[in-house]
Parts: C-alpha cells; sequence; structure tokens
C-alpha cells in the first residue's frame, strides 16, 4: 500500500529559527508509523501542520493521495483522528458528554458513543465528570474521541506521556491492535525509543528538524549488526593507523571498533596492525543496540 | 442557516451544561431591578410622573458601572473551558476557525439578550406599577439598541481575550477596568470620552436634565436628538473589532 501521508519539503520557520526542516515524511498504509525524536525535535509541530493547527512556512502536505490545501483541508481531515500532546476535554461534562460534542460536530449518530467507549474500555466511566479521570483514563477519553467516526488515520502524539506503567502498556496495547482490528493507520510520536520498537512497523527519527531515518522497523534493526570491537596492545595509534588508511574505524568511550563486518576490510585492517608492530589481542563482534543507533544518527541520548 | 452552522450552534449548546452561565445576566439583572425599586422608593410623588424620563437618564451610567463587568464573567464562563481543556486542538480539525469563533459569539450575545430583554420588560413594569405616566416607546427603543449594540462590541473584545488568555484575569481585569474607564470617561473632554469603549452607553443617551446648581435641585428632563450619525459609525467600528479579532484567532497557532 501506497503512503497515505505524504509530506513534500515541509518546513516550519519562527523567524529565524527552523524547527521543522525540509521533511519528506512517508507513512505507509495500514502501518503503525513511530515518529521518533528527542524533545524539541519537531514532532508535534510536524503532527500540527498535518492536522493544520500550524501553518506551514513551506512544503507540501498529502493525506489519502490528495493534497491538503485550506479549502479542503477540514474535509479531509473528516477521515482522521488526533490526540495532540495532552488530552482536549472538557471538566465540566462527563465522558459522554464530551464524545457527544464531538459526535454532533462529525456530524455522527451518537450510537457511535458505546462502540468507541468499549475500545477504549471505558463504558463504566462514562457517566463519571472528565475533571475527575486520571490522566490515563483522559487519555483513553481522548483516543476515543479520536477513534469516533471510523477514521482512516490516527494522529498520536506522545499518547503514553505521564501514564503509569500500566496506563502505559495498556494504551500500547490498544494503539498495536488498531490496524489489525480496524485497518486504521496509526502515526504515533514519541521520544522513547522502546515505545516504539515495541509497537511500529515503520520508524522515521527527527532530530533537530531534520528526518535523519526513515524505513521499516526491521531495516532500522539492520543497522544493529555492523561493529567489530578491537583491542590491540595499543588502541590510540591503531585507531589513527586505521582512520589513515581510511578504514571505518570509530574511537568511543575509550575503545576502539571497526563499522564493517566485511571479511576483506577485517582482514586488510589486521594485517596493516600487525605489520605495524601492533599486537592484536582480540577481536569481537558487537551488536550496536537501537539506542546505539539513535544516538548515532541524532547525536543525542535517547530515554529508555 | 447551514446544517453545519446549525451542529456548530448545538454543540456550543451541550458544551454550556451544567455551567449555569444564565445566572450571571439574571443576576446583574436582579441587582438593577433591586437599585430601580429603591430609586423609586426615595422618589417624591410628585416626582413619578418623570420616572421613565429619570430612568433613561440614569440606566445608561448604571449600565457603563454594571455591564462591562458581567460582559467579561458571560465571555469567561463560555471561553475558559476551550482554554482550560486545551480543546482548540481538536475543535479546529473538526470546524472552521471562523465557524468556532461565530458561534462562540452568538452564544455570548444570548446571555446579553437575556438580560437586555429583561431590562425591556423591568422598565415599563416599574413604571405601570408605579405610575410613572406614559413612555416614549421609540425613546425606550433607542435605549434597548444602545445598550445591546454597545455591550455586543465590548462582548467580543471580552470573548477575545477569554479566547487567548490562559487565565481569565486578564480578561476580568479589563472588564473591570471597563466599568471604572466608563464611569470616569463621563467626566472627560468629549474628544477623549469618545476614544473609551465603555463611555459609549452614556455617549448615545437620549435624555438629558436640567440642574439648577444654584438650588441643588432637577428642574426636569428633555430628550435629546439620537446621534444617528456616530451610532453607524460606531457600529462599523464594532464590526471592525469582531472582524480583527475572528481573523487573530483564525491565525492563532495552538
Amino acid at each position: 500500500m501506497g503512503p497515505v501521508i505524504a509530506t513534500e519539503s515541509l518546513t516550519k520557520k519562527y523567524k529565524e529559527k527552523v524547527v521543522v526542516d525540509q521533511l519528506d515524511l512517508r507513512v505507509p498504509g495500514g502501518s503503525i508509523y513511530g515518529f521518533l525524536g528527542p524533545n524539541g525535535a519537531g514532532k508535534s509541530t510536524t503532527l500540527k501542520m498535518l492536522l493544520g493547527l500550524v501553518k506551514p512556512t513551506a512544503g507540501n502536505i498529502t493525506i489519502l493521495g490528495k493534497e491538503v490545501s485550506s479549502k479542503n483541508r477540514l474535509t479531509i481531515l473528516s477521515s482522521t483522528g488526533s490526540l495532540i500532546e495532552s488530552p482536549a476535554y472538557y471538566g465540566h461534562l462527563s465522558g459522554k458528554e464530551n464524545l457527544q460534542i464531538i459526535c454532533t460536530l462529525k456530524n455522527l449518530p451518537e450510537t457511535e458513543i458505546p462502540r468507541v467507549l468499549q475500545i477504549v474500555r471505558m463504558k463504566d466511566q462514562q457517566n463519571k465528570k472528565v475533571s475527575q479521570y486520571s490522566l490515563g483514563m483522559k487519555q483513553r477519553l481522548g483516543l476515543a474521541a479520536a477513534l469516533l467516526g471510523n477514521p482512516k488515520i490516527l494522529l498520536l502524539d506522545e499518547p503514553t506521556n505521564g501514564l503509569d506503567p500500566a496506563g502505559i502498556q495498556e494504551m500500547r496495547e490498544l494503539i498495536s491492535s488498531l490496524p489489525r482490528t480496524f485497518g486504521i493507520t496509526v502515526l504515533i510520536s514519541s521520544h522513547l525509543l522502546s515505545e516504539i520498537d515495541q509497537m511500529a512497523t515503520h520508524v522515521g527519527i527527527i532530530n533537530q528538524g531534520e528526518l535523519v531515518f526513515q524505513d521499516s522497523l526491521s531495516a532500522l534493526h539492520e543497522h544493529s549488526r555492523s561493529r567489530l570491537l578491537l583491542r590491540t596492545s595499543d588502541d590510540q595509534r591503531s585507531f589513527s593507523y586505521l582512520k589513515h588508511s581510511g578504514l571505518p574505524a570509530e574511537w568511543k568511550n575509550g575503545s576502539l571498533s571497526l563499522r564493517t563486518l566485511e571479511d576483506n576490510r577485517i582482514m586488510q585492517a589486521v594485517s596493516l596492525l600487525v605489520n605495524s608492530g601492533i599486537g592484536v589481542l582480540r577481536l569481537e563482534e558487537q551488536q550496536m543496540s537501537l539506542e546505539d543507533i539513535f544516538l548515532h544518527l541524532t547525536g543525542k541520548q535517547v530515554s529508555l | 442557516m447551514s446544517s453545519e452552522f446549525i451542529r456548530q450552534m448545538r454543540a456550543e449548546k451541550l458544551k454550556a451544561r451544567h455551567k449555569k452561565a444564565i445566572l450571571v445576566p439574571l443576576g446583574f439583572l436582579l441587582f438593577q431591578i433591586l437599585w430601580a425599586i429603591w430609586q423609586i422608593s426615595s422618589m417624591d410623588p410628585q416626582e413619578l410622573p418623570d420616572g421613565y424620563m429619570m430612568f433613561l437618564y440614569q440606566l445608561p451610567p448604571m449600565n457603563a458601572i454594571m455591564l462591562p463587568l458581567m460582559l467579561s464573567v458571560i465571555a469567561s464562563r463560555i471561553c475558559d473551558m476551550e482554554v482550560k481543556g486545551d480543546t482548540m486542538k481538536i475543535l479546529f480539525t473538526l470546524q472552521k476557525r471562523t465557524g468556532f469563533f461565530d458561534c462562540k459569539y452568538l452564544t455570548c450575545l444570548k446571555y446579553l439578550l437575556v438580560f437586555v430583554a429583561g431590562q425591556g420588560v423591568m422598565l415599563p413594569v416599574l413604571g405601570t406599577v408605579n405610575h410613572f405616566g406614559s413612555l416614549k416607546i421609540s425613546l425606550y427603543l433607542l435605549y434597548l439598541l444602545v445598550t445591546f449594540t454597545v455591550s455586543a462590541v465590548i462582548l467580543c473584545i471580552q470573548q477575545f481575550l477569554s479566547l487567548i488568555s490562559e487565565n481569565q484575569l486578564l480578561p476580568l481585569g479589563v472588564g473591570l477596568a471597563g466599568c471604572f474607564l466608563g464611569l470616569f470617561s463621563m467626566f472627560f473632554p468629549a474628544p477623549v470620552a469618545r476614544l473609551v469603549l465603555w463611555g459609549y452607553y452614556a455617549l448615545f443617551s437620549c435624555v438629558g436634565m436640567n440642574w439648577d446648581s444654584e438650588i441643588n435641585k432637577i428642574l426636569g428632563y428633555y430628550e435629546i436628538p439620537f446621534p444617528t450619525v456616530s451610532f453607524l459609525l460606531f457600529l462599523a467600528a464594532g464590526l471592525l473589532i469582531y472582524l480583527i479579532c475572528r481573523t487573530i484567532i483564525q491565525k492563532k497557532e495552538v
């Protein structure tokens, strides 16, 4: 299936500060697309631009094959549901009354309400005032509101933020079930790599407004087998020899590694070191963890 | 009326449930009724035939003192739920921002209408009971028109402030400041008084008073020709203020 959300050179500037830079997002249909990045990377701004809440400085947005303009924005967005940052709610009304408002605005029958409350497992709390809900319940109500009208796409911005571990687990299970149960494509943003790793089928990594990686989760995992750790009699001298010879040597945290597993390159590196009078003590294949990949791509520490 | 507009108005009605916003205009109206009864009780019997003119002279400054506060409370009551619940980020994916602002305004206007209608009934009833004589209907309708129009423009500003403020103290503070400004503007030189929006209740007053400073007594009341051109200019300025407020909300990033 082709992309249901695509952006072309999507850019947002606030005065001189570029918050989102030339973003080319491709969200495949039926996927759970994890939009990953450190805090302040531009995730929320991107989602808000997709929803028309923030006006892009440049670039195009295509949703469900139609280029979004100010004229057709609401028509296109009628096929989407969203939960942006903290949940939106009317605290003085009950959960059910909140959903009635969304139903009215979306022109949906109120028979939709029990269905979505069933999905988010909130039937018993529907008549309670939302101001008395816990954050987890508010998030689930927000998700219920987003699910009204069977949207084709769901945009969720950090939906597990502030939830307790049980709430996080419940929300994850709920989101993971949406594509297979209802055929919904989910675009979910998070700064938590482990969260995306557990839910997503595709990943986009954004850092300082730029998309530094975009592919399937398995492709991201592919990156995790590409390092050979070296212990020699003189690691620092070895590093400079290898670098000079154009080999992909890396010096990090006091250890030397080669970012390749190709036999020829390894042979070349070992003979170079031996011929230079350096003793090779150990060669160890090391898998890069997802955190390492993230760090490598973004240069920032990731939350786990 | 489009079905979309009706849906949006219905959504506003659903949102206002349990808010009891109707108590705000009713409370202010009750206060004015009590004030009017107190005024009547202190009148001499020979002053009663002039009762309507006296009230048409005294009500505009009274409105200038009370209505800015009432309007700020109404707007705050209807708009703070959107700010508190951070709902605009979902609403603006479901409805046009201009539609949101218009429907919100009409909802607030409904409460203003309750107050003006209440005033519209209050004076004839009090006048009939206390034998005020005859009420000049055209004068009374003009008074109600001015009260509604000036309030509608102030309401627009209050709604705008309530929608853009994280904290409702600012719009309520502006409402309170408006009460004082409206009152004090009556003592400003005419060109300066024209710059004070809250003072227009008194500026468009159709009744004047003859005051004898030597004997410290009211000699009588007289009709002032209605400043139609100024009123039309005020209407145009009000419309411009509305469009500016609506455009800012339309462009606002949420």
